[in-house]
């Protein structure tokens, strides 16, 4: 129990008030323990429980494969995955790349000319300039997945330079660098995966439109009307509307909100004709189509939802979030929170 | 008033005077509204979990999304189907992922109650430890350690977009009655309360991002929104000195309130030029 609870509750207290008072504190250690430290520490934990993780993931597929549970067949895919994930990132790092030095003069045109090839560049005299200006090597920039690849081109280098190597970027390094198998795989694979993921977002947003849209009671009818403004102002059309297309909508959206009051449609048709009517003449006669007021301009309205009512909103939700963010980690630093620790 | 709040509030402006004079020296310079504000907070929300445990009754309004949770676990139950929680795509560092764990919790003690199968998706090793932990004890607790197994709780991926796949996939197969969000969400939001409304299954969710609240307000039954989903774990397992800390949350939020429209009175007043005190270079 004080090895499960106790020890890691005061571990808790002791970083969580060190950290909130070590902003006010003026030490130089504590404030870079608070900014740098402490997170790289959660960084290295963090790192270190992957294991965890992936050992999981594969115990579990692993088991289904054996013992053939519904489905099975998609678990090779994972654990097959995971291998080459593990084999592009600790076994093999491909992006080799090629040096050369003590080039004669004399072959200096013909060096930058079978490079220059390689790398589909239509200038070899660029390729020469770099290759003189070069202090002790010169690296060629290509870097090749396999050192087969690489070795066609020192073959056909070899006979016009003195000293040529085959050397590769440094573990680690490699998998951030273009033309490493791990790379190859970020940009081939998991990026085109993440990215038809994210794609299918259109379609949810879609179909979550359409239901939130749904006209059913008076919040959402607010909601359908912002959202067409919303869309309308943020496209180059709504500044096409004209004044006299915003009025008749104003005037709908009026009737729209007096309907369930007005018992008699005739009435309803003559306020809703009436003003669009006047609306149209009074425009006409004030010279609205010169300049339209700002209250019949979409894209301004759209501007006005947004930077007040929407804004109103979301600022009343963030402070309620903060307050509740707050609220909890004092629970947790002064130890009244211990679910963290388990339960 | 009473002699607990003199004793705070003689105690609050005895910390602020110390900091005040060792500003420069032990303390960091202007930051001092910053200090006074923490300051204020932290005994405000600890004068309240004072007052609750020493017996005072604290209401709660209903929240109907928490109220939901017994009832999604019980429909699954009846229906012979699995539970699905997801606790984000954060890591232990963010309170969210905190609070869903908090919830994860009950939502256990209700699964070990009904006999009803657990399944958690986790993205983040260290969260799949310490869901691991809560359910264990949740079982426990519920008195059918016999019904836990550490496989209710496994890893998918720490990349977002492969996460989603899974549990979209895992929805896909196993069709749960009753799904969960309740953690830091992302863009993957949508995408998960869109297929789980697809399979049809009641869903509640509760998130501090801002941005993916409107994405579960649309697709799920019950949202938790802003504090509610941080009043969880209380407005749950109903300890008083939990209970006691959402009262001093929202006496926080009603300083702000009047902080706020003072402000603005304030300021309005410099601005038109009828006094000469400037608020916001205080603040």
């Amino acid at each position: 129990m004080l090895l499960k609870r106790q020890i890691p509750l005061m571990i808790v207290i002791g970083v969580g008030l060190l950290t909130l008072f070590g902003n006010f504190i003026n030490n130089e250690s504590i404030r870079d323990f608070v900014d740098n430290d402490a997170t790289q520490w959660f960084d290295i934990i963090a790192s270190f429980a992957i294991f965890l993780g992936a050992l999981n993931m594969l115990k579990l597929q692993l088991i289904k494969i054996i013992k053939k549970q519904k489905n099975w067949q998609y678990s090779i895919l994972a654990v097959a995955g995971f291998a080459f994930a593990i084999f592009a990132g600790f076994f093999y790092r491909g992006a080799n790349f090629i040096t050369i030095a003590d080039i004669q003069d004399g072959q200096l045109a013909i060096v930058s000319g079978i490079i220059a090839e390689e790398l589909n560049e239509t200038n070899p005299y660029d390729i020469k300039t770099k290759i003189m200006g070069s202090q002790d090597e010169y690296e060629i920039d290509k870097l090749f997945m396999t050192e087969g690849n690489a070795k066609l081109l020192m073959e056909k280098l070899t006979p016009f330079v003195g000293v040529i190597n085959l050397k590769s970027k440094p573990w680690g390094a490699h998998v951030q660098t273009k033309g490493s198998l791990f790379y190859w795989m970020f940009i081939n694979m998991i990026t085109p995966l993440g990215a038809t993921m994210f794609a299918l977002l259109a379609f949810f947003v879609a179909s979550a439109s359409y239901r939130a849209f749904r006209i059913r009671n008076f919040e959402a009818t607010l909601l359908l009307v912002a959202g067409i403004i919303l869309m309308l102002g943020r496209v180059p059309i709504g500044n096409l509307i004209p004044w006299w297309v915003v009025s008749i909508m104003v005037m709908f959206g009026i009737g729209a909100i007096a309907a369930p009051f007005i018992k008699e449609r005739k009435i309803l048709l003559g306020i809703v004709g009436g003003g669009i009517i006047i609306f149209i003449i009074s425009g006409t006669i004030m010279g609205w189509n010169q300049t339209p007021p700002a209250l019949l301009s979409i894209p301004i309205i759209q501007d006005w939802i947004f930077a007040f009512p929407a804004m109103a909103g979301s600022r009343a939700l963030m402070i309620g979030i903060a307050l509740g963010i707050v609220a909890t980690s004092f629970r947790i630093i002064i130890g009244l929170d211990k679910s963290v620790l388990g339960g | 008033m009473n002699n607990k709040v003199i004793m705070w509030s003689v105690l609050f402006l005895i910390l602020l005077g110390l900091y005040i004079l060792g500003e420069g020296m032990i303390f960091v310079e202007g930051i001092r509204v910053k200090f006074a504000a923490i300051l204020l907070v932290s005994i405000t929300i600890y004068y309240y979990i004072d007052r609750a445990r020493s017996g005072e009754e604290i209401y709660l309004r209903t929240i109907p999304g928490l109220k939901a949770l017994e009832e999604a676990v019980g429909r699954a139950t009846e229906m012979g189907k699995s539970v699905l929680f997801v606790p984000g795509i954060s890591d232990l560092d963010q309170v969210e992922t905190i609070t869903g764990l908090n919830i994860l919790g009950h939502v256990a003690e209700h699964t070990a109650k009904y006999e009803a199968s657990l399944n958690v998706p986790v993205s983040k090793s260290i969260v799949m430890e310490a869901a691991r932990d809560i359910c264990k004890e949740s079982y426990l607790k519920s008195g059918r350690p016999d019904l836990y197994s550490d496989d209710m709780v496994h890893y998918i991926s720490d990349e977002q977009f492969a996460y989603a796949a899974g549990v979209n996939g895992i929805m896909e197969r196993e069709k749960p009655a009753a799904c969960f969000y309740l953690g830091k969400f992302y863009a993957e939001s949508l995408i998960l309360a869109e297929t789980g409304n697809s399979i049809g299954a009641i869903q509640i969710a509760g998130t501090g991002s801002m941005a993916q609240i409107p994405f579960f307000v649309t697709a799920c039954d019950y949202t938790l929104i802003g504090e509610e989903f941080f009043t969880a774990s209380a407005y749950l397992s109903k300890k008083p000195e939990l209970l006691g800390s959402i009262k001093g949350q929202d006496i926080v939020k009603l300083m702000v309130m009047a902080t706020m429209v003072l402000t603005v009175v304030l300021n309005g007043l410099f601005q038109a030029g009828w006094i000469n005190f400037d608020i916001l270079s205080y603040l």
